[in-house]
Protein backbone atom coordinates (compact mmCIF):
# COMPACT_ATOMS: atom_id res chain seq x y z
CA UNK A 1 0.00 0.00 0.00
CA UNK A 2 1.41 3.15 -0.84
CA UNK A 3 1.85 6.04 1.23
CA UNK A 4 -0.19 8.51 -0.75
CA UNK A 5 -2.93 6.17 -0.28
CA UNK A 6 -2.21 5.42 3.25
CA UNK A 7 -1.94 9.07 3.94
CA UNK A 8 -5.64 9.14 2.11
CA UNK A 9 -7.09 6.62 4.89
CA UNK A 10 -6.02 8.50 7.51
CA UNK A 11 -6.91 11.58 6.54
CA UNK A 12 -10.45 9.67 5.76
CA UNK A 13 -11.12 8.44 9.39
CA UNK A 14 -12.54 11.79 10.96
CA UNK A 15 -14.85 12.16 8.55
CA UNK A 16 -15.99 8.57 8.07
CA UNK A 17 -16.22 8.78 12.11
CA UNK A 18 -18.33 11.75 12.18
CA UNK A 19 -20.42 10.64 9.27
CA UNK A 20 -20.88 7.22 10.74
CA UNK A 21 -21.93 8.65 13.61
CA UNK A 22 -24.40 10.92 12.25
CA UNK A 23 -25.96 8.47 10.04
CA UNK A 24 -26.35 6.17 13.05
CA UNK A 25 -28.03 8.64 15.21
CA UNK A 26 -30.33 9.03 12.38
CA UNK A 27 -31.13 5.85 10.05
CA UNK A 28 -30.92 3.56 13.96
CA UNK A 29 -33.05 6.02 15.46
CA UNK A 30 -35.77 6.36 12.53
CA UNK A 31 -35.63 2.47 12.40
CA UNK A 32 -36.62 2.11 15.96
CA UNK A 33 -39.73 4.22 15.19
CA UNK A 34 -40.42 1.67 12.64
CA UNK A 35 -42.75 -0.46 14.19
CA UNK A 36 -44.76 2.10 15.61
CA UNK A 37 -45.57 3.12 12.47
CA UNK A 38 -45.84 0.16 10.97
CA UNK A 39 -48.95 -0.76 13.98
CA UNK A 40 -50.67 2.64 13.24
CA UNK A 41 -49.66 3.11 9.60
CA UNK A 42 -53.56 4.00 8.95
CA UNK A 43 -53.73 7.06 11.29
CA UNK A 44 -50.28 8.17 9.28
CA UNK A 45 -51.54 8.11 6.43
CA UNK A 46 -54.47 9.97 7.20
CA UNK A 47 -51.94 12.46 9.08
CA UNK A 48 -50.11 12.50 6.29
CA UNK A 49 -53.02 13.86 3.62
CA UNK A 50 -53.11 17.14 5.52
CA UNK A 51 -49.78 18.17 4.74
CA UNK A 52 -49.14 20.22 1.26
CA UNK A 53 -48.26 17.53 -1.65
CA UNK A 54 -45.41 19.81 -2.17
CA UNK A 55 -43.73 18.58 1.20
CA UNK A 56 -44.65 15.01 0.78
CA UNK A 57 -42.79 15.65 -2.79
CA UNK A 58 -39.83 17.25 -1.20
CA UNK A 59 -39.38 14.27 1.15
CA UNK A 60 -40.36 11.30 -1.36
CA UNK A 61 -42.82 10.26 0.43
CA UNK A 62 -45.31 8.10 -1.71
CA UNK A 63 -47.14 4.84 -0.70
CA UNK A 64 -47.43 3.82 2.70
CA UNK A 65 -45.04 4.69 5.41
CA UNK A 66 -45.67 1.37 6.82
CA UNK A 67 -44.28 -0.20 3.93
CA UNK A 68 -40.63 -0.95 4.29
CA UNK A 69 -39.62 0.65 1.20
CA UNK A 70 -41.62 4.47 1.36
CA UNK A 71 -40.64 4.55 4.95
CA UNK A 72 -36.94 4.07 4.34
CA UNK A 73 -36.90 5.32 0.82
CA UNK A 74 -38.56 8.39 2.53
CA UNK A 75 -36.37 8.92 5.62
CA UNK A 76 -33.31 7.53 5.16
CA UNK A 77 -32.19 7.33 1.03
CA UNK A 78 -34.41 10.03 0.10
CA UNK A 79 -33.69 12.21 3.34
CA UNK A 80 -30.77 10.99 5.15
CA UNK A 81 -28.45 9.93 2.58
CA UNK A 82 -28.44 12.65 -0.22
CA UNK A 83 -27.06 15.13 2.93
CA UNK A 84 -24.17 12.96 4.36
CA UNK A 85 -23.51 11.40 0.30
CA UNK A 86 -23.13 14.81 -0.99
CA UNK A 87 -21.04 16.30 2.54
CA UNK A 88 -18.94 13.90 2.55
CA UNK A 89 -18.10 13.45 -1.32
CA UNK A 90 -17.64 17.02 -1.66
CA UNK A 91 -15.43 17.60 1.31
CA UNK A 92 -13.22 14.41 0.25
CA UNK A 93 -13.40 15.24 -3.60
CA UNK A 94 -12.40 18.49 -3.20
CA UNK A 95 -9.38 17.91 -1.35
CA UNK A 96 -6.87 17.79 -4.10
CA UNK A 97 -8.00 21.54 -4.50
CA UNK A 98 -7.66 22.00 -0.49
CA UNK A 99 -4.36 21.05 -0.59
CA UNK A 100 -3.36 23.21 -2.96
CA UNK A 101 -5.01 26.19 -1.30
CA UNK A 102 -3.02 25.24 1.97
CA UNK A 103 0.28 25.32 -0.16
CA UNK A 104 0.74 21.36 0.43
CA UNK A 105 0.03 19.56 -3.21
CA UNK A 106 3.68 20.99 -3.96
CA UNK A 107 5.06 18.96 -1.45
CA UNK A 108 4.11 15.28 -2.52
CA UNK A 109 4.15 16.08 -6.36
CA UNK A 110 7.59 17.10 -5.80
CA UNK A 111 9.06 13.72 -4.75
CA UNK A 112 8.76 10.85 -7.38
CA UNK A 113 5.37 10.67 -6.95
CA UNK A 114 3.34 11.18 -10.19
CA UNK A 115 0.70 12.87 -10.16
CA UNK A 116 -1.65 10.61 -11.55
CA UNK A 117 -1.14 8.52 -8.63
CA UNK A 118 -1.66 11.19 -5.78
CA UNK A 119 -5.18 11.81 -7.31
CA UNK A 120 -5.54 8.13 -8.05
CA UNK A 121 -4.38 7.83 -3.87
CA UNK A 122 -6.89 10.34 -3.34
CA UNK A 123 -9.79 8.67 -5.99
CA UNK A 124 -9.32 5.55 -3.94
CA UNK A 125 -9.56 7.13 -0.34
CA UNK A 126 -12.96 8.74 -1.45
CA UNK A 127 -14.83 5.64 -2.68
CA UNK A 128 -13.45 3.91 0.72
CA UNK A 129 -14.61 6.44 3.08
CA UNK A 130 -17.93 6.88 1.10
CA UNK A 131 -18.53 2.75 1.21
CA UNK A 132 -17.63 2.92 4.76
CA UNK A 133 -20.03 5.81 5.65
CA UNK A 134 -22.76 3.87 3.38
CA UNK A 135 -22.09 0.57 5.11
CA UNK A 136 -22.97 1.60 8.69
CA UNK A 137 -25.99 3.54 7.34
CA UNK A 138 -27.24 -0.11 6.45
CA UNK A 139 -25.46 -1.65 9.40
CA UNK A 140 -27.33 0.76 11.97
CA UNK A 141 -30.14 -0.21 10.49
CA UNK A 142 -30.12 -4.11 10.44
CA UNK A 143 -28.38 -3.51 13.91
CA UNK A 144 -31.71 -1.67 15.08
CA UNK A 145 -33.15 -4.33 13.12
CA UNK A 146 -32.29 -7.49 15.15
CA UNK A 147 -34.07 -5.87 18.83
CA UNK A 148 -37.52 -4.53 16.64
CA UNK A 149 -40.33 -6.34 14.79
CA UNK A 150 -41.28 -7.28 12.03
CA UNK A 151 -38.03 -8.08 10.54
CA UNK A 152 -36.50 -6.39 7.51
CA UNK A 153 -35.52 -7.41 4.40
CA UNK A 154 -31.50 -7.47 4.89
CA UNK A 155 -30.77 -8.55 1.31
CA UNK A 156 -32.78 -5.78 -0.44
CA UNK A 157 -31.19 -2.79 2.40
CA UNK A 158 -27.68 -4.65 1.62
CA UNK A 159 -28.21 -3.94 -2.15
CA UNK A 160 -30.23 -0.42 -0.80
CA UNK A 161 -26.78 0.57 0.38
CA UNK A 162 -25.11 0.00 -2.98
CA UNK A 163 -27.23 1.72 -5.14
CA UNK A 164 -26.62 4.41 -2.24
CA UNK A 165 -22.66 4.03 -2.13
CA UNK A 166 -23.27 4.52 -6.55
CA UNK A 167 -24.76 7.64 -5.81
CA UNK A 168 -22.35 9.07 -3.87
CA UNK A 169 -19.83 7.72 -6.23
CA UNK A 170 -21.18 9.91 -8.69
CA UNK A 171 -21.18 13.12 -6.36
CA UNK A 172 -17.57 12.40 -5.94
CA UNK A 173 -16.43 12.09 -8.93
CA UNK A 174 -17.84 15.13 -10.60
CA UNK A 175 -17.05 17.02 -8.07
CA UNK A 176 -13.43 15.64 -8.15
CA UNK A 177 -13.16 16.80 -11.92
CA UNK A 178 -14.65 20.57 -10.56
CA UNK A 179 -11.73 20.27 -8.14
CA UNK A 180 -9.08 19.60 -10.38
CA UNK A 181 -10.48 22.14 -13.02
CA UNK A 182 -10.62 25.28 -10.44
CA UNK A 183 -8.19 23.71 -7.85
CA UNK A 184 -10.40 26.19 -5.71
CA UNK A 185 -11.78 24.00 -2.67
CA UNK A 186 -14.57 27.08 -2.07
CA UNK A 187 -15.62 27.08 -5.77
CA UNK A 188 -15.44 23.30 -6.70
CA UNK A 189 -17.36 22.29 -3.63
CA UNK A 190 -19.77 25.51 -4.01
CA UNK A 191 -20.70 24.93 -7.49
CA UNK A 192 -21.05 20.92 -6.57
CA UNK A 193 -23.38 21.77 -3.83
CA UNK A 194 -25.22 23.96 -6.09
CA UNK A 195 -26.01 21.63 -8.91
CA UNK A 196 -26.99 19.18 -6.32
CA UNK A 197 -29.59 22.07 -5.36
CA UNK A 198 -30.77 22.64 -8.48
CA UNK A 199 -31.38 19.24 -8.95
CA UNK A 200 -33.05 18.34 -5.99
CA UNK A 201 -35.55 21.83 -6.67
CA UNK A 202 -36.06 20.20 -10.29
CA UNK A 203 -36.98 16.41 -8.51
CA UNK A 204 -39.53 18.38 -6.44
CA UNK A 205 -40.95 20.44 -9.03
CA UNK A 206 -41.28 17.87 -11.59
CA UNK A 207 -43.01 16.16 -8.98
CA UNK A 208 -45.85 18.74 -8.67
CA UNK A 209 -47.57 18.55 -12.32
CA UNK A 210 -47.52 16.29 -14.91
CA UNK A 211 -46.43 18.93 -17.44
CA UNK A 212 -43.22 19.37 -15.59
CA UNK A 213 -42.46 15.82 -15.08
CA UNK A 214 -39.52 15.25 -17.45
CA UNK A 215 -37.76 18.19 -15.50
CA UNK A 216 -37.29 15.09 -13.44
CA UNK A 217 -34.69 13.67 -15.54
CA UNK A 218 -32.13 16.29 -15.41
CA UNK A 219 -32.18 15.23 -11.46
CA UNK A 220 -29.78 12.76 -10.23
CA UNK A 221 -32.27 12.17 -7.49
CA UNK A 222 -35.01 11.05 -9.69
CA UNK A 223 -33.01 7.96 -10.26
CA UNK A 224 -32.02 7.59 -6.16
CA UNK A 225 -35.81 5.49 -5.35
CA UNK A 226 -34.99 2.76 -3.45
CA UNK A 227 -38.88 1.73 -2.93
CA UNK A 228 -39.40 -0.50 -5.23
CA UNK A 229 -35.67 -2.50 -4.59
CA UNK A 230 -36.80 -2.78 -0.95
CA UNK A 231 -40.37 -3.52 -1.46
CA UNK A 232 -40.37 -5.80 -4.84
CA UNK A 233 -36.56 -6.67 -4.83
CA UNK A 234 -36.50 -5.23 -8.33
CA UNK A 235 -32.75 -3.97 -8.35
CA UNK A 236 -32.29 -0.36 -9.92
CA UNK A 237 -29.26 -1.73 -12.14
CA UNK A 238 -29.47 0.95 -15.02
CA UNK A 239 -29.87 3.72 -12.05
CA UNK A 240 -27.01 2.53 -10.52
CA UNK A 241 -25.02 1.75 -13.73
CA UNK A 242 -25.40 5.46 -14.54
CA UNK A 243 -24.59 6.82 -10.91
CA UNK A 244 -21.16 4.91 -11.74
CA UNK A 245 -20.95 5.94 -15.01
CA UNK A 246 -21.07 9.79 -13.87
CA UNK A 247 -18.29 8.84 -11.40
CA UNK A 248 -15.91 7.20 -13.37
CA UNK A 249 -16.17 9.45 -16.15
CA UNK A 250 -15.55 12.33 -13.78
CA UNK A 251 -12.53 10.39 -12.08
CA UNK A 252 -11.15 9.69 -15.55
CA UNK A 253 -11.54 13.36 -16.86
CA UNK A 254 -9.88 14.22 -13.51
CA UNK A 255 -7.23 12.27 -13.76
CA UNK A 256 -6.77 13.42 -17.31
CA UNK A 257 -6.89 17.30 -16.30
CA UNK A 258 -4.33 16.69 -13.40
CA UNK A 259 -1.74 14.86 -15.70
CA UNK A 260 -1.98 18.11 -18.06
CA UNK A 261 -2.73 20.94 -15.96
CA UNK A 262 -0.66 23.48 -14.26
CA UNK A 263 -0.09 24.03 -10.92
CA UNK A 264 0.00 28.10 -10.05
CA UNK A 265 1.81 28.45 -6.71
CA UNK B 1 24.16 15.22 -18.74
CA UNK B 2 27.20 18.18 -18.32
CA UNK B 3 24.60 20.72 -16.72
CA UNK B 4 22.42 19.88 -13.54
CA UNK B 5 19.62 22.65 -14.60
CA UNK B 6 19.52 24.23 -18.02
CA UNK B 7 16.68 26.35 -19.51
CA UNK B 8 16.88 27.38 -22.76
CA UNK B 9 14.25 29.95 -24.02
CA UNK B 10 11.68 29.25 -20.81
CA UNK B 11 8.77 31.64 -21.20
CA UNK B 12 5.82 31.20 -19.47
CA UNK B 13 2.48 32.99 -20.32
CA UNK B 14 -0.57 32.68 -17.68
CA UNK B 15 -2.74 34.04 -20.27
CA UNK B 16 -2.27 37.12 -21.13
CA UNK B 17 -0.26 38.09 -17.97
CA UNK B 18 3.52 38.05 -17.95
CA UNK B 19 5.63 34.61 -16.05
CA UNK B 20 8.83 34.69 -17.44
CA UNK B 21 10.21 35.57 -20.90
CA UNK B 22 12.96 33.94 -22.58
CA UNK B 23 15.50 32.61 -19.91
CA UNK B 24 18.61 31.19 -20.71
CA UNK B 25 20.66 29.63 -18.05
CA UNK B 26 22.12 26.83 -16.51
CA UNK B 27 23.25 25.78 -13.35
CA UNK B 28 26.90 23.63 -13.01
CA UNK B 29 26.97 20.57 -10.92
CA UNK B 30 27.88 21.09 -7.26
CA UNK B 31 27.20 24.78 -7.50
CA UNK B 32 25.30 26.96 -5.15
CA UNK B 33 22.94 29.19 -7.82
CA UNK B 34 21.23 31.97 -6.31
CA UNK B 35 17.93 33.32 -8.45
CA UNK B 36 17.19 36.72 -7.37
CA UNK B 37 14.83 39.05 -7.91
CA UNK B 38 12.06 41.26 -6.43
CA UNK B 39 8.64 39.80 -5.70
CA UNK B 40 6.65 39.50 -8.88
CA UNK B 41 9.78 38.81 -11.02
CA UNK B 42 9.20 35.54 -12.21
CA UNK B 43 11.40 33.94 -9.51
CA UNK B 44 8.74 31.16 -8.24
CA UNK B 45 7.19 30.39 -11.83
CA UNK B 46 10.43 29.43 -12.70
CA UNK B 47 11.07 27.26 -10.23
CA UNK B 48 7.95 25.97 -10.50
CA UNK B 49 8.98 25.24 -14.41
CA UNK B 50 11.70 23.43 -13.17
CA UNK B 51 9.51 21.19 -10.70
CA UNK B 52 7.24 20.50 -13.40
CA UNK B 53 4.43 22.45 -12.11
CA UNK B 54 3.82 24.36 -14.61
CA UNK B 55 3.91 23.67 -18.55
CA UNK B 56 6.25 26.11 -20.79
CA UNK B 57 4.91 28.42 -23.05
CA UNK B 58 8.13 28.49 -25.13
CA UNK B 59 11.44 27.09 -24.83
CA UNK B 60 12.81 24.21 -22.94
CA UNK B 61 14.15 23.38 -19.29
CA UNK B 62 15.47 20.20 -17.99
CA UNK B 63 16.79 18.91 -14.89
CA UNK B 64 19.40 16.35 -13.90
CA UNK B 65 19.72 15.79 -18.08
CA UNK B 66 15.19 15.20 -17.88
CA UNK B 67 12.70 17.26 -19.36
CA UNK B 68 11.23 19.05 -16.77
CA UNK B 69 7.61 18.89 -18.19
CA UNK B 70 7.40 15.48 -19.76
CA UNK B 71 9.66 13.87 -17.15
CA UNK B 72 8.76 14.87 -14.11
CA UNK B 73 8.50 12.58 -11.68
CA UNK B 74 11.75 11.09 -13.12
CA UNK B 75 13.49 13.86 -12.37
CA UNK B 76 12.28 14.40 -8.96
CA UNK B 77 13.82 11.62 -7.91
CA UNK B 78 16.98 13.57 -8.07
CA UNK B 79 15.54 17.04 -6.24
CA UNK B 80 14.86 18.02 -2.94
CA UNK B 81 12.50 21.41 -2.52
CA UNK B 82 11.53 23.83 -0.07
CA UNK B 83 9.05 26.60 -1.09
CA UNK B 84 8.78 29.83 0.53
CA UNK B 85 5.72 29.09 2.69
CA UNK B 86 5.71 25.38 2.94
CA UNK B 87 1.94 23.47 2.98
CA UNK B 88 0.64 21.49 5.57
CA UNK B 89 -2.22 18.99 6.70
CA UNK B 90 -4.04 19.74 9.45
CA UNK B 91 -3.87 16.35 10.69
CA UNK B 92 -0.25 16.13 10.56
CA UNK B 93 2.18 16.77 13.53
CA UNK B 94 5.62 18.09 11.49
CA UNK B 95 7.15 14.77 12.17
CA UNK B 96 4.08 12.93 10.59
CA UNK B 97 4.70 15.17 7.64
CA UNK B 98 8.07 14.52 7.61
CA UNK B 99 7.82 11.17 7.48
CA UNK B 100 5.37 11.21 4.66
CA UNK B 101 7.28 12.88 2.45
CA UNK B 102 10.50 10.49 3.68
CA UNK B 103 8.21 7.87 2.26
CA UNK B 104 7.38 9.31 -0.96
CA UNK B 105 11.17 10.21 -1.29
CA UNK B 106 12.54 6.32 -0.66
CA UNK B 107 13.56 7.70 2.52
CA UNK B 108 13.45 6.04 5.99
CA UNK B 109 10.67 7.40 8.60
CA UNK B 110 13.10 9.49 10.91
CA UNK B 111 15.23 10.58 8.01
CA UNK B 112 14.35 14.21 9.07
CA UNK B 113 15.37 13.76 13.18
CA UNK B 114 19.27 15.24 12.60
CA UNK B 115 18.14 18.47 10.73
CA UNK B 116 15.57 18.62 12.36
CA UNK B 117 17.64 18.77 15.93
CA UNK B 118 20.12 21.27 14.01
CA UNK B 119 17.35 23.65 13.29
CA UNK B 120 15.57 23.22 16.90
CA UNK B 121 11.85 21.85 14.85
CA UNK B 122 9.31 19.96 18.06
CA UNK B 123 8.03 17.19 15.32
CA UNK B 124 5.47 16.63 17.70
CA UNK B 125 3.12 19.63 17.30
CA UNK B 126 0.68 20.15 14.44
CA UNK B 127 2.41 21.88 11.46
CA UNK B 128 -0.94 23.76 11.52
CA UNK B 129 -0.28 25.00 15.13
CA UNK B 130 3.31 25.76 14.36
CA UNK B 131 4.48 29.61 13.67
CA UNK B 132 5.34 31.03 10.63
CA UNK B 133 9.65 30.26 11.49
CA UNK B 134 8.86 27.07 12.87
CA UNK B 135 6.85 26.08 9.53
CA UNK B 136 9.65 27.28 7.66
CA UNK B 137 11.56 25.21 9.17
CA UNK B 138 9.81 22.61 8.54
CA UNK B 139 10.38 23.04 4.74
CA UNK B 140 14.12 23.35 5.50
CA UNK B 141 14.14 20.03 7.15
CA UNK B 142 12.42 18.39 4.58
CA UNK B 143 14.71 20.13 1.97
CA UNK B 144 17.81 18.81 3.79
CA UNK B 145 16.58 15.37 5.31
CA UNK B 146 17.26 13.36 1.78
CA UNK B 147 20.66 12.89 -0.52
CA UNK B 148 19.13 13.87 -3.76
CA UNK B 149 22.19 15.62 -5.73
CA UNK B 150 19.36 18.72 -6.43
CA UNK B 151 17.73 21.11 -3.50
CA UNK B 152 15.78 23.46 -5.32
CA UNK B 153 14.35 25.92 -3.12
CA UNK B 154 12.14 28.99 -3.11
CA UNK B 155 13.14 32.36 -0.48
CA UNK B 156 13.73 29.59 1.99
CA UNK B 157 14.65 31.87 4.84
CA UNK B 158 11.61 33.78 5.00
CA UNK B 159 10.36 33.99 8.35
CA UNK B 160 13.75 32.02 9.86
CA UNK B 161 15.03 34.09 12.54
CA UNK B 162 18.82 35.08 12.17
CA UNK B 163 20.23 31.87 14.33
CA UNK B 164 18.37 29.80 12.23
CA UNK B 165 19.29 31.71 8.75
CA UNK B 166 22.56 30.77 9.66
CA UNK B 167 21.85 27.59 10.64
CA UNK B 168 20.36 27.14 7.11
CA UNK B 169 23.74 28.76 5.54
CA UNK B 170 26.07 26.29 6.96
CA UNK B 171 23.53 23.46 5.57
CA UNK B 172 24.12 24.91 1.81
CA UNK B 173 27.39 24.75 2.76
CA UNK B 174 27.77 21.38 3.80
CA UNK B 175 25.43 20.46 1.08
CA UNK B 176 27.85 22.32 -1.52
CA UNK B 177 31.20 20.13 -0.31
CA UNK B 178 29.44 17.25 -0.92
CA UNK B 179 29.14 17.97 -4.16
CA UNK B 180 25.52 18.53 -4.10
CA UNK B 181 23.92 21.37 -6.23
CA UNK B 182 22.08 24.28 -4.94
CA UNK B 183 19.33 26.44 -6.70
CA UNK B 184 18.31 29.17 -4.20
CA UNK B 185 15.71 31.83 -4.86
CA UNK B 186 15.90 34.75 -2.37
CA UNK B 187 15.42 38.63 -2.41
CA UNK B 188 18.31 38.35 0.52
CA UNK B 189 21.25 39.57 -0.60
CA UNK B 190 23.20 39.32 1.88
CA UNK B 191 22.16 35.22 2.04
CA UNK B 192 22.70 35.14 -1.19
CA UNK B 193 26.23 36.86 -0.90
CA UNK B 194 27.13 34.79 1.56
CA UNK B 195 26.00 30.91 -0.06
CA UNK B 196 26.16 31.56 -3.81
CA UNK B 197 29.15 30.77 -6.00
CA UNK B 198 27.01 32.67 -8.92
CA UNK B 199 23.70 34.56 -9.06
CA UNK B 200 21.18 35.10 -11.65
CA UNK B 201 19.29 38.12 -11.59
CA UNK B 202 15.38 38.13 -13.15
CA UNK B 203 13.58 41.57 -12.99
CA UNK B 204 10.15 41.76 -15.06
CA UNK B 205 10.35 38.33 -16.05
CA UNK B 206 13.43 38.49 -17.96
CA UNK B 207 17.21 37.31 -17.15
CA UNK B 208 18.80 40.40 -16.88
CA UNK B 209 22.18 39.10 -15.27
CA UNK B 210 23.44 36.09 -15.05
CA UNK B 211 26.95 36.78 -12.68
CA UNK B 212 29.35 35.47 -9.71
CA UNK B 213 28.70 36.93 -6.76
CA UNK B 214 31.83 38.58 -7.06
CA UNK B 215 30.80 40.25 -10.41
CA UNK B 216 27.56 41.29 -8.22
CA UNK B 217 28.94 42.20 -5.51
CA UNK B 218 31.88 44.79 -7.86
CA UNK B 219 28.73 46.19 -8.92
CA UNK B 220 26.36 47.25 -6.49
CA UNK B 221 27.00 50.45 -3.58
CA UNK B 222 27.06 49.74 0.23
CA UNK B 223 26.47 52.35 2.88
CA UNK B 224 28.69 53.20 5.34
CA UNK B 225 28.17 55.82 7.87
CA UNK B 226 31.17 57.03 9.93
CA UNK B 227 31.15 59.28 13.53
CA UNK B 228 34.62 60.65 13.51
CA UNK B 229 36.45 61.64 16.45
CA UNK B 230 37.62 64.64 14.63
CA UNK B 231 36.58 65.52 10.69
CA UNK B 232 38.99 63.72 8.71
CA UNK B 233 41.53 65.01 6.60
CA UNK B 234 40.99 66.41 3.30
CA UNK B 235 41.17 63.82 0.51
CA UNK B 236 41.02 61.07 3.42
CA UNK B 237 37.96 59.20 1.23
CA UNK B 238 39.49 60.02 -2.27
CA UNK B 239 39.35 56.52 -3.06
CA UNK B 240 38.37 55.38 -6.87
CA UNK B 241 35.39 53.14 -5.73
CA UNK B 242 33.96 55.49 -2.68
CA UNK B 243 31.82 58.52 -3.14
CA UNK B 244 30.91 61.00 -0.04
CA UNK B 245 27.32 61.36 0.25
CA UNK B 246 26.97 63.39 2.85
CA UNK B 247 29.18 64.94 4.93
CA UNK B 248 29.01 67.30 8.43
CA UNK B 249 32.41 67.64 10.73
CA UNK B 250 32.65 64.22 11.77
CA UNK B 251 29.40 62.45 10.70
CA UNK B 252 30.36 60.91 7.36
CA UNK B 253 27.89 58.70 4.76
CA UNK B 254 29.84 57.44 1.69
CA UNK B 255 28.82 55.15 -0.78
CA UNK B 256 31.19 52.31 -1.84
CA UNK B 257 31.03 50.58 -4.40
CA UNK B 258 32.54 46.69 -4.53
CA UNK B 259 35.74 45.96 -2.09
CA UNK B 260 35.89 47.75 0.84
CA UNK B 261 39.50 46.79 2.08
CA UNK B 262 40.58 50.35 0.68
CA UNK B 263 38.25 52.03 2.53
CA UNK B 264 38.76 50.24 5.39
CA UNK B 265 42.53 50.44 5.29
CA UNK B 266 42.05 54.22 5.14
CA UNK B 267 39.58 54.45 8.30
CA UNK B 268 42.53 52.43 10.22
CA UNK B 269 44.82 55.62 10.10
CA UNK B 270 41.92 57.38 11.96
CA UNK B 271 40.08 57.40 15.14
CA UNK B 272 36.39 56.41 14.61
CA UNK B 273 34.04 56.71 16.87
CA UNK B 274 31.36 54.97 15.61
CA UNK B 275 30.77 53.00 12.06
CA UNK B 276 28.10 50.86 10.35
CA UNK B 277 27.81 49.26 6.70
CA UNK B 278 24.55 49.05 5.11
CA UNK B 279 24.30 45.93 2.36
CA UNK B 280 21.80 47.93 -0.05
CA UNK B 281 18.15 45.84 -0.30
CA UNK B 282 17.72 44.03 -4.04
CA UNK B 283 15.17 46.68 -4.27
CA UNK B 284 18.14 49.58 -4.27
CA UNK B 285 20.50 47.12 -6.36
CA UNK B 286 17.76 47.51 -9.33
CA UNK B 287 17.36 50.21 -8.58
CA UNK B 288 20.92 51.41 -9.26
CA UNK B 289 21.87 49.09 -12.15
CA UNK B 290 18.55 49.32 -14.47
CA UNK B 291 16.25 52.47 -13.17
CA UNK B 292 19.45 54.87 -13.01
CA UNK B 293 18.62 55.66 -9.55
CA UNK B 294 21.23 56.28 -6.79
CA UNK B 295 21.16 53.94 -3.95
CA UNK B 296 20.30 55.90 -1.19
CA UNK B 297 19.53 53.58 2.21
CA UNK B 298 18.11 56.70 4.27
CA UNK B 299 15.84 58.57 1.01
CA UNK B 300 18.47 61.02 0.75
CA UNK B 301 19.33 62.47 -2.95
CA UNK B 302 23.15 61.47 -3.50
CA UNK B 303 25.21 64.35 -4.37
CA UNK B 304 24.96 66.79 -2.15
CA UNK B 305 27.81 66.87 -0.77
CA UNK B 306 29.82 64.86 -2.85
CA UNK B 307 30.09 63.66 -6.57
CA UNK B 308 27.36 61.30 -7.85
CA UNK B 309 28.93 58.16 -8.74
CA UNK B 310 29.21 57.37 -12.34
CA UNK B 311 26.85 55.09 -13.34
CA UNK B 312 27.87 53.80 -16.75
CA UNK B 313 25.43 51.98 -18.61
CA UNK B 314 23.14 49.41 -18.24
CA UNK B 315 23.24 45.77 -18.80
CA UNK B 316 21.55 44.50 -21.99
CA UNK B 317 18.04 43.46 -20.57
CA UNK B 318 17.32 39.55 -21.06
CA UNK B 319 20.55 38.70 -22.41
CA UNK B 320 20.70 36.16 -20.08
CA UNK B 321 24.77 35.98 -21.06
CA UNK B 322 27.18 35.36 -18.33
CA UNK B 323 28.14 38.69 -17.05
CA UNK B 324 31.06 37.54 -14.96
CA UNK B 325 33.18 40.51 -16.21
CA UNK B 326 30.44 42.47 -17.35
CA UNK B 327 28.88 42.43 -13.50
CA UNK B 328 32.09 44.48 -12.61
CA UNK B 329 31.72 46.45 -14.97
CA UNK B 330 28.16 47.95 -14.80
CA UNK B 331 27.95 51.24 -12.82
CA UNK B 332 31.63 52.19 -13.16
Amino acid sequence: MSAAFRLELRRGRMLVLWMGLVTVLYAGGITLFYPTILKNAAEFEKLLQVYPKELMAAFGIEGSLGDQGTFFNSYVFQFLWPLVAAIAAILLATRVAADADRGFLDLPLATPLPRLRYLAASIAGQAIAIAAISAVMIGSILAVDLVIEPNLETGRLILSGVHALAFGLAIAGVTTFLAVVFLDRGRAGGLMAGILIVMYLLNVIAQLSPDLATLARLSAFHYFNVKPLIDAGTYPLGDSLLYLGFGVVGWLLALAAFRRRDLTA
Amino acid sequence: MNQVIEAAGLTKWYGKRRGILDLDFDVQPGEVFGFLGPNGAGKTTTIRLLLGFLRPSGGHASVLGLDCWRQASQAHAGIAYAGSDPGYLGELTAGAQLDYLARLRGLAPGAWRTVAERLALDPDVPVKKLSRGNRQKVGVVQAFMGREPLLVMDEPTSGLDPLMQREFLALVAEARADGRTVFLSSHNLPEVERACDRVGIIRDGRLVEVSTVAGLLASHWRSVSLVLEVPPPVGMFDLPNVRVATSSARDVHLMVQGDVNPLLRRLATIEVRDVSITTLEMEDVFLRLYDGSTPEPDGEPAGDAGPAPDRGPAPERGSGVDRDAGAAEAGR
